[in-house]
Order: structure tokens, then sequence, then C-alpha cells
């Protein structure tokens, strides 16, 4: 490796010119602490979710229907799975947990939360109540270690409900997926609970991270659910990670091409990466952002 | 309170993590999820040394009596010290064993000693150069000493030495006849690694082949799980040095033990990083370090072994304990474990070292292929209570250049040990029933032993079976930068970069595998529950 790359590495790695970060593991030991944050059970009650899918079906939907050109995918997938599951997906809009929300079969909506960073969505009252009612959402403590979280999504698990994680953790920046966290695959190994994969292609282009309402025009989203995917016994949290990160580029793979080509080029592992171009940040950003294309026939009145 | 050593989970935030790889150093990028060991930081030292090794001698453990008691007028008295081979990298002056040999040379010049020999306890290792001895006892005990009642142990001259005996196992137990026949054997050590001290201190360091040969074997080493960890029934070499001690004192052998442990200031300042954790490196840190490797690259390889050879350890003494060899060890063995012993849950399918450029007998040398081959599967991997870090049948993966490079004063049997032996076979039952004999008893090589500064015909075998359990218990054993040649005749197989190193210990472990990266040094004991 040549010095130039070296120095790159290093100011990658450790961060120059920006504030530096400690490994999780590292963080000094904190006192647990008894604070559960706001209650969300109560969105949980009949009430709650009858009250929830009044929200959906009647608010949501309408406006997505209209701001967008949604299509989804896969949904049969979901027919014949026992709950409770963990879905996941790509995460690169705010849109993306609507989607979800909006999207599933009745059967599974009804009985399912979503999983909000606690430091974003639970930081003032109406957001805490907005995040609680229109998504079942419950807390959930980005990077550390979120034992509270956990216990959380353990106890609802338990209870029957399904529940909606992203393992990037995180909103993309640039509309590439980002590396998988561990989080859900503990999970699900944990609990041994089967984990459904949804792509969410064009979100990206239709609400980037910094917008609160999608772009004008109707952009293209794809919604697609993938087949259930089950810890097998002894494989560690990486491997399932790695396998569910795999199972969402193949259903972009399959969006992109066809659901046998995907197949076969899953098989082969030659399933194209979503991991974005290397080189200047513009570049990703730039190819991220590239509009999903309209297919079918075109629009008689524009 | 210094920090405990931990074990961390590479995460995303993880910046690049130090390897050592011989005389450098990389910056390496882990996967995600790969375990780290870290040692505890370093514990603090003792303020007034002097204070402690005084209260030492005067309130020793044990069923002894303080060392004054045990001096008068008209006794032999001889004094034996550990060699150059420990503390690694060689510590700053004055030697810790300076300070301990003047207070008991002033307590035996009191007490009105004459008879006083000191002896560097050597066994089979090299002689020491004047130089290094004169550094080592510092200026007052060299001048009063050397050369005649200051020396290096001659275990090949038999007409001085004593087989005191035969364990009820059948060891032969034989020290130097001098320190057999004292009224009292002073042994100062030092206790850098868990292996160290106790009864292995006189019945080894004061020994020869007769009585080596016992429990320096294939046999032994395999059923020493680990030799790092000295409790009664996980270390076969330890049993056997145990029963051979006890022999010694049943003979009556008097031995006033004095050990003491270090702490883990491996490193001096200007290289302070390298006893650092990576995420707390300050940017002078990161500056220096990013200096000092570009530095190193470049150098000639000269001035770079020159630069590592000049490197002083500015260890502080965390313990002084004197009086009966077992009570003392007890103690010392505490001691080093408070500053060194890090838990760790579980084994896992891969385990990474990185092999710094010295070991304990290449000190001012050359880590030959074979010394790289027993500092990695040997020491590194043996740095362990209860279980290895890496399962039985997982890979074990080290960083080093390996190169086919030889100190002909200091190794000269290594070289035909690598030339002849290895080129015939690696495994170690083979090679001891076929050449170790041969070697142990080769005049050439006792002559070199005896007047120069070589390592004994034998030392090479003893250094592969140093890693025979380590060979054994692992499936597959790769180099990530080791030179080819050298790799395929230590019988491994080698890598350019840890990704190749990964993918090819997919063939042994599969994928998924679990990783775990020992970081070290600073020297640790990892714990494996």
């Amino acid at each position: 490796m040549s010095t130039r790359d070296e120095l790159r590495e290093l100011a990658r790695g450790f961060r120059w010119g920006r504030r530096p970060l400690v490994p999780r593991s590292a963080e000094p030991y904190t006192e647990p602490h008894e604070d559960i944050g706001f209650p969300t059970d109560w969105a949980r009650s009949k009430a709650g979710v009858a009250a929830r899918r009044v929200i959906l079906r009647g608010g949501m939907l309408p406006i997505v229907s209209t701001e967008l050109s949604l299509r989804v995918y896969g949904t049969d997938h979901l027919e014949d799975v026992p709950g409770p599951v963990i879905f996941y997906s790509n995460h690169s809009s705010h849109l993306d947990a609507t989607l979800i929300m909006c999207t599933l079969p009745e059967r599974w909506q009804k009985k399912t939360g979503v999983g909000a960073a606690r430091d974003y969505f639970f930081d003032v009252w109406w957001r805490q109540a907005f995040t609680a009612l229109v998504y079942g959402g419950f807390p959930i403590d980005r990077g550390r270690g979120g034992q509270t979280a956990i216990s959380k999504a353990r106890e609802l698990v338990d209870e029957g409900w399904s529940i909606v994680v992203f393992p990037e953790g995180t909103r993309s920046p640039d509309g590439h997926m980002q590396r998988f966290r561990h989080g859900a695959s503990r999970l699900a190994l944990e609990l041994g609970v089967g984990l459904v994969p949804v792509a969410i292609i064009g979100a990206y282009q239709a609400m980037p991270k910094g917008r609160w309402w999608p772009r004008r025009g109707r952009p293209v989203v794809t919604m697609r659910y993938g087949e259930v995917l089950y810890p097998e016994g002894g494989e560690t949290h990486q491997h399932l990670s790695t396998r569910m990160q795999q199972a969402v580029m193949q259903l972009f793979d399959e969006d992109r091409t066809d659901w046998f080509q995907a197949l076969t080029r899953a098989e082969r592992g030659e399933t194209p990466s979503l991991a974005g171009p290397a080189g200047a940040g513009w570049r990703r950003t730039w190819e991220g952002s590239r509009p999903v294309p309209r297919r079918g026939r075109p629009q008689t009145w524009k | 309170m210094p920090r405990p050593g931990f074990v961390l989970e590479v995460d995303e935030r993880t910046p690049p993590l130090l390897v050592h790889e011989g005389e450098g150093y990389r910056m390496q990028k882990f996967p995600l999820g790969t375990r780290v060991i870290y040692p505890p930081d370093s514990l603090p030292g003792i303020d007034d040394l002097n204070a402690a090794i005084k209260h030492a001698l005067l309130n020793p453990m044990g069923d002894s009596a303080p060392l004054p008691d045990l001096l008068h007028a008209g006794m032999k008295l001889t004094i034996a010290v550990d060699d150059i081979s420990i503390p690694l990298p060689p510590m700053i002056t004055p030697d810790v064993r300076q300070r301990i040999l003047e207070h008991v040379i002033e307590l035996a010049a009191r007490a009105g000693v004459d008879d006083l020999e000191i002896v560097v306890a050597t066994a089979l290792h090299r002689r020491m150069t004047a130089a290094e001895i004169r550094r080592m006892v510092g200026e007052r005990v060299y001048r009063s000493f050397w050369p005649k009642a200051l020396y290096n142990l001659d275990a090949e001259d038999t007409a001085n030495m004593t087989i005191v005996g035969q364990t009820d196992h059948g060891e032969t137990v034989q020290i130097q006849t001098r320190a057999a026949e004292s009224d009292l054997i002073v042994y100062v050590n030092i206790n850098l690694v868990a292996m160290d001290g106790g009864h292995k201190s006189v019945a080894v360091g004061l020994a020869g082949y007769e009585s080596l040969k016992h429990h320096h074997n294939v046999n032994t080493m395999l059923h020493s799980k680990s030799y790092m960890d000295p409790r009664e029934g996980h270390s076969a070499i330890n049993d056997s040095v145990n029963r051979m001690g006890r022999l010694l004192k049943d003979n009556g052998v008097k031995i006033f033990q004095i050990e003491t442990t270090m702490n883990a200031d491996t490193f001096p300042s200007q290289l302070g990083f390298l006893n650092k954790r990576e995420w707390e490196w300050s940017a002078k840190d990161q500056a220096l370090m990013a200096g000092a490797k570009q530095a190193n690259d470049l150098a000639p390889p000269r001035i770079r072994r020159e630069f590592f050879r000049r490197i002083e350890a500015p260890y502080k003494v965390t313990g002084v304990n004197a009086g009966e060899v077992e009570a003392v060890h007890e103690r010392t063995i505490e001691n080093l474990h408070r500053q060194q012993l890090v838990e760790v849950q579980g084994q896992s399918d891969i385990a990474i070292f990185g092999i710094p450029y010295i070991g304990p007998y290449n000190v001012n040398s050359v880590l030959n292929p074979i010394l790289v081959h027993c500092l990695g599967l040997g020491y590194l991997f043996n740095m362990y209570r209860n279980q290895p870090i890496v399962r039985e049948g997982g890979v074990a993966i080290l960083f080093h250049p390996v190169p086919w490079e030889f100190n002909t004063i200091h190794h000269p049997s290594y070289i035909d040990f690598f030339e002849e032996v290895l080129a015939e076979t690696t495994d170690p039952k083979q090679i001891e029933a076929t050449f170790e004999e041969r070697y142990a008893k080769d005049p050439w090589y006792i002559h070199l032993y005896r007047t120069s500064h070589a390592y004994h015909g034998v030392h090479p075998f003893y250094m592969w079976y140093w890693g025979a359990h380590g060979r054994d218990h692992c499936g597959d054993v790769i180099f990530v930068g080791g030179e080819p040649k050298s790799v395929a005749r230590l019988g491994y197989r080698r890598a350019d970069s840890l990704r190749d190193a990964l993918e090819m210990a997919k063939d042994t472990v599969g994928s998924g595998a679990s990783i775990t990266y020992f970081h070290a040094p600073p020297i640790m004991i990892a714990d494996v529950k």
C-alpha cells in the first residue's frame, strides 16, 4: 500500500477533522437506569390498533398513493408465514416506515410495531405520541447496546407482535445501502423468529434525507417483500446479518431484472452490490439520486 | 485504579488496529464483529523500590528466615540471576536485578561472607556477553565480581554439574555443583510471564541437558495446556519442574527465592502509542505512529534492526517477594495476574496474533523462522488459562515477514536444524526421535555453547517443541506477509493480506467464522471461560 493510501486509510479510520468516536463496546460503563421513557403500550391496545388502522388506511395511504407512484410486490410471501416476524429493509428516507406500515397486509399491519430511534423520534412529547400512534413505535437506543430496546422488542415478540427494524441504523446519506448492524440478527437468533426482507426502491429519490415531503411528479417507489429467512442452527449473528443483506440485494436485483435472473445470479454469487460506486462522495450521491425509470405504457394525460 | 483488560467488538467506529509484524507494524482493519483482547492498563509501580526490597528480604514468606539470619561468615553463598531472556524488551537501567543484587551483597558483606559467587542462570541459553552482564548487574557488582565470581552457567562443564537425584517419576535432577553444595542459593528472578519463577528458577536455570530433557520434550509440551497456567495438573512441564524443585529441597539444597513482577510499560514514551488502545490515541500519537511507520518502512534493514534493538522498556516493579520458593511464587502469580489476566468468554474459530520483533531468545539478535514459530505458536498461543483462544481445529493467523535469516553467532544449530531437520520433517515427535540426541551431543555445538555465545545444539528442538501444542491444536496456520520459502519450510501456509488469510481459513472453519485478535504486546493472559 502506498504512503498516500495508508494516510487515507488512517484519515478515514481515525476520522481526521471530525469528532473521534469510541467503539461501542469500549464506551465507559454507565449504571443502567430505570428510565423507560415515553410509554407506548397504549398505542398497542385495541383502541390504539383501531385508531392506527384509520390513520393508515384513511390518511397515510391516500397521501402516499397520491404523492408517489407506489408499486408493491411480494406480499404473497407473507400468506403462510406464522407470526411474529421481524420485518427489515434498506433505509434511505422517512417514507420507509410509512410505506411498510401502509403496504403490509391487514393481518400483519394490526400487530406490527416499528422500532424507532429514541434520540430522534422520542425526544419531544408530540413526536413520541405521533410515532407511537401511527407506527406502533417503540424506542430503540442507537449504538448503546440497547438493552431496554431489546427487552422491549422481546416483550413485543413474546406477545405476538411483529416488529419493523432498519438494520442500517440510520438513513443512507446517499441512497446506497449501508452496512447492516447486528442488532436485528442478534434479536432474531435470540428469539428464534423469522426475518422478512423488504426492498424499498426509489424512496431516496422521492424523499431523501433533509426533505419532509415527497418531490413533485409522483416519483416511482417500489416495495418488494421477500421470502422469510430463518436463523440456522449454530449460525453466528455476523453470518445472519450477511444473509439478511444478501436478501435485500437480491430483491433489488429482482426489481432491475426479473425473479429468475436474480435467483440464478444469487446462486452464482453475482448479485450486484448496493454499496455504490467508490471514489468521490458526489459520485455516490449522483448515482443514488438517479431517478427510477417509469416502466409500462406512458401516461396518456400528463 | 487502572482499568482491567477487556474484549472489544469491532464495529464501524473502530479505527484500524495496530498489529506487530516483526521489525515493524501495520494498521489493520478487522472484519466487523471481530473480538479484540486488550491487556489491562499498566499498574502503578512501587514508589520506593529500595524500601520494598529491604522489606521483602527482612520479612520473608513461608518457612524461611529473614535473609540476614541466613548469612554468616565462612558460608558458601551462590547468587543466581535470570539471564537476558527476560524482561522483554530489556528494561531501562538500573535493572531490577541490579537493585536486588546490591541489597543482597550488602547484607552478605556485613555478615562476613567471603565465598560468594554470582551465576547467570542461562541453562542451555547462550552465554551473555560481558557488556550485557554489566548492563544487567550494574557497574559496582560487575567491577567487584567479574569474571571470576560473576559468570554464565556452563551446563556442559560436566565436572561441575551434579546429579542430585531422581524424582518419583524417574526424572534426573542435575544442577551446577557449586549451587548444589552451597549453604544457600539466593535466586534473583524477574517474573515476566506465568511460566517463569518458582521451582523453575533453580531446577531449570541451573540445570543441564540431562535434567532438561525430562520436561523439555514433545510429550510434556503436548500435555501442558497451557504452560502459562502453572496450576497443578494444567501444565505437565510445570508439574515436572515442581517435582524436581521439591527433590532439591528434600536433598538439602537451601534456596532463598526473590521474585519480582513488572507492570505493562513495555514501550518507551516516544513509542507510547504502542502501550495504548487505538481509539484513545491523541493527534500526537497518530502522527508519531504514522511518522515512525513511514520511517521504519523506508529505513534500510540494518538501521531498522538497530532502532528496535535499542528499545528499552520503562518497566516499573509492581511486587518484590522473597522467602520460601512455593510461598513466594504463589504471591508472584497473584501479582502477575493482577497485571495480565483478561477474562474472555468462549473460544473462536480463528485467532489472530501479531508477532513482535523480540522474543526471549533473540535479544540483540535476529528472530529467525524457528523463533517466529516458537513465539507465535509457543508463547502467544499459550497465553491462556483454561482453554485456548482458538477452538480445536481452528485457524491461527500470524503476522510476521518470517525472513530466512539467522544470527550465525547466537543460533548456529538453528541454521542446521532449519536446513537439515525441517527439510525432512516438521513432525515434532519424529524430529525428537530421529535428530535430538545427535544435535544435543554434537561436540561442535557444545564447543560453541561453552566458548562463544551460541545457544546449545538442542535449543532449536526445544523451540520447535514449544509450539507443538499450538501446532497440534490448530487445523491450519497462516502467516500474513511471510516469506514463501521459509513459511513453507516451517510447514505452514502464507497469505499476502488478512483478507486473503481469512478467505483461506474458510477451507478449515467455513464461512461466518468467529475471529479473535490477541492485541499483544503488552503481555497478557486470556482467561478463556
